[in-house]
């Protein structure tokens, strides 16, 4: 009888004690953020969406590489003998048209391992958090500045390149072989 | 046709001879709120008392290992993140030391420093959360909106010097990603000042209050002997007061140089290795915790955390367990390496599944509503369990 009388009051008593914390709780300041009407700072490092800065991307595919999700796709061709495409910031000079860039935020898990391989420092993480879309499609970002036209011509004539290439090793192959015979026939005739 | 068992009226209402009754099956989870996830219980119950209690796992599996044998080295420290996703530091850490002892590589002094002080910075993130969905399970709900409160503060520190607030791919191996900005240390100990005396807050409102001591003390108790052989390590085995830390009895990184106590259940408040001990236990840790983080930030060495980061990671052929402490027990990676620059294999010994394992030990004999502390008091994080 006695326990449960001393249960009682010291299940009141405890319960006092915590409403004390309580009501000290009451007179001080929120610590709540009202979103979409305040908005907080985040600090620089945030990891929060992929940003490329396309005039800096040389095409060397490290981020690519890197990425253990694969959300990014990068398509290149190589650019021509005499086409001069420019320097990045840091004064490497680009060699390849990027004409795909592509990521999907949707696959990204924002690790940031793209981020570090990077030579130029082109591909960055910002801290830009609000890129939420209806539509799963619309989080395929695409970076890569060329129209379809101008990306069609470019494919067209490395391939034409490619074709060319692979003809006129062929036809070294081939010479190579002619010789080859020739030798061969004339050390058959030699050795007769 | 059969008689039905339904009186026609309230005054025919007769008690058959044998009232026939038979064992219910109910399926607890996988969307019950206080299974911390989506774990599923399959309940054998006889009235309000549970006969057999047998955890359905595997609705959060994702196939780690498996992908673990795909990937480079480095890209599977992401994957790490997502098993005990609420204490994503410690489970970078078992595995980068990992390799590193497979390499035999040297860590920078500061980038040591640092990995420990997030690393108990994220336990005490993780505790919070352990006792503040715990008080939520058992009926309490205003301790779980401080717990967040302060573990938020927490998570800014992380922001500042990850640039995530979960998943962090902080510590890489060879050091960490990111060298601490500046005033990050101050504010690491502004937070330790602010945090003391929290911990006072939160034994008022919850640890010390009546109605939640009779809900968990003599609840669900784990006997040293049930929790060793179930493989049960971590806060969960310390409340059964068996001494066993992993940071003291096979230390890693520099846990070695610091001083703290290794916290264990004494039945304070009833029998050893009940609910409560668990519980307590964890709230203890956290005053370790923070003891740790002032010594390792007084001895933070200057230097480039980055200097011993090497730039191909090139495992030799061989195998090695690493076994580190994290909020929840022992977590386990077992590696081997073939050489190339893909792990052959990375199997995960993960506590909450071990921990978990012990439900079925000593759940026979308790109420339903019992169930829900013991299952809140082992702090079983689905990710990790089902991995």
């Amino acid at each position: 009888m006695r326990q449960y009388f001393k249960n009682i009051y010291e299940a009141i008593a405890t319960i006092l004690v915590g409403m004390g914390v309580t009501w000290r709780h009451l007179f001080t300041r929120a610590v709540t953020v009202q979103y979409p009407h305040v908005k907080r700072e985040l600090p620089e490092r945030s990891r929060m969406q992929l940003f490329v800065e396309m005039d800096d991307c040389i095409g060397c595919m490290a981020c690519q590489r890197a990425c253990p999700v694969d959300c990014i796709d990068i398509k290149t061709v190589r650019a021509g003998k005499e086409e001069d495409l420019g320097e990045t910031s840091n004064g490497q000079k680009k060699r390849l048209h990027v004409v795909q860039f592509n990521i999907d935020m949707g696959k990204c898990c924002y690790c940031s391992d793209c981020v570090f391989p990077c030579p130029t420092g082109a591909i960055r993480m910002t801290p830009e958090y609000e890129f939420t879309t209806y539509d799963r499609s619309s989080l395929l970002f695409k970076f890569a500045t060329y129209t379809p036209e101008q990306i069609s011509e470019l494919q067209e004539r490395e391939r034409k390149e490619k074709e060319a290439q692979a003809a006129a090793r062929a036809a070294k192959l081939k010479a190579a072989e002619e010789a080859k015979k020739a030798a061969a026939k004339n050390d058959e005739t030699k050795s007769e | 046709m059969k008689k039905s068992n339904i009186p026609e009226s309230q005054f025919e209402l007769q008690v058959p001879e044998s009232l026939k009754t038979e064992e219910m099956t109910i399926s607890m989870g996988p969307q019950h709120p206080s299974t911390h996830g989506v774990l599923q219980v399959i309940l054998k119950t006889d009235g309000e008392i549970i006969n057999s209690a047998k955890p359905q796992i595997g609705y959060l599996h994702r196939c780690f290992e498996k992908h673990a044998e795909n990937i480079t080295w480095h890209q599977v420290i992401p994957f790490t993140d997502r098993l005990d996703y609420i204490a994503s530091m410690n489970n970078n850490l078992g595995y980068v030391i990992g390799i590193e002892r497979m390499m035999n590589l040297e860590v920078n002094e500061r980038a040591e420093h640092l990995r420990v002080v997030v690393s108990e910075l994220n336990r005490i993130a993780s505790h919070l959360i352990a006792l503040g969905t715990y008080g939520l399970d058992i009926g309490a709900f205003t301790p779980f909106l401080y717990v967040f409160r302060d573990r938020e503060k927490i998570l800014d520190l992380f922001e500042e010097i990850s640039g995530a607030r979960l998943l962090y791919n902080y510590i890489w191996v060879g050091g960490v990603a990111y060298d601490a900005p500046e005033g990050w240390r101050e504010k690491v100990l502004e937070f330790c000042d602010y945090f003391e005396p929290k911990i006072k807050e939160y034994n008022d409102i919850l640890t010390y209050n009546k109605i939640f001591i009779e809900r968990t003390a003599n609840v669900g108790v784990i006997p040293a002997e049930v929790g060793i052989s179930y493989g049960v390590s971590g806060p969960s085995l310390r409340g059964s007061g068996v001494n066993f830390d992993l940071r003291k009895d096979d230390p890693y990184s520099i846990y070695d140089r610091f001083d703290f106590n290794v916290v264990v259940g004494k039945g304070e408040m009833g029998t050893v290795g009940d609910t409560w001990d668990r519980y307590w236990v964890r709230v203890d840790e956290m005053v370790e915790s923070v003891k740790i983080i002032r010594q390792a930030l007084e001895n933070l060495p200057e230097g480039d955390a980055k200097e011993t980061v090497p730039r191909n990671i090139k495992v030799p052929a061989g195998e090695y367990y690493m076994r580190t402490e994290t909020p929840r027990g022992e977590l386990g990676f077992y590696i081997i390496s073939d050489g190339s620059k893909m792990p052959n294999r990375v199997k995960v010994r993960s506590p909450a599944f071990c921990n978990l394992s012990v439900l079925q030990a000593i759940a026979p004999g308790v109420m339903i509503a019992d169930l829900v502390a013991i299952i809140g008091s082992l702090d079983i994080v689905l990710g990790e369990v089902d991995r």
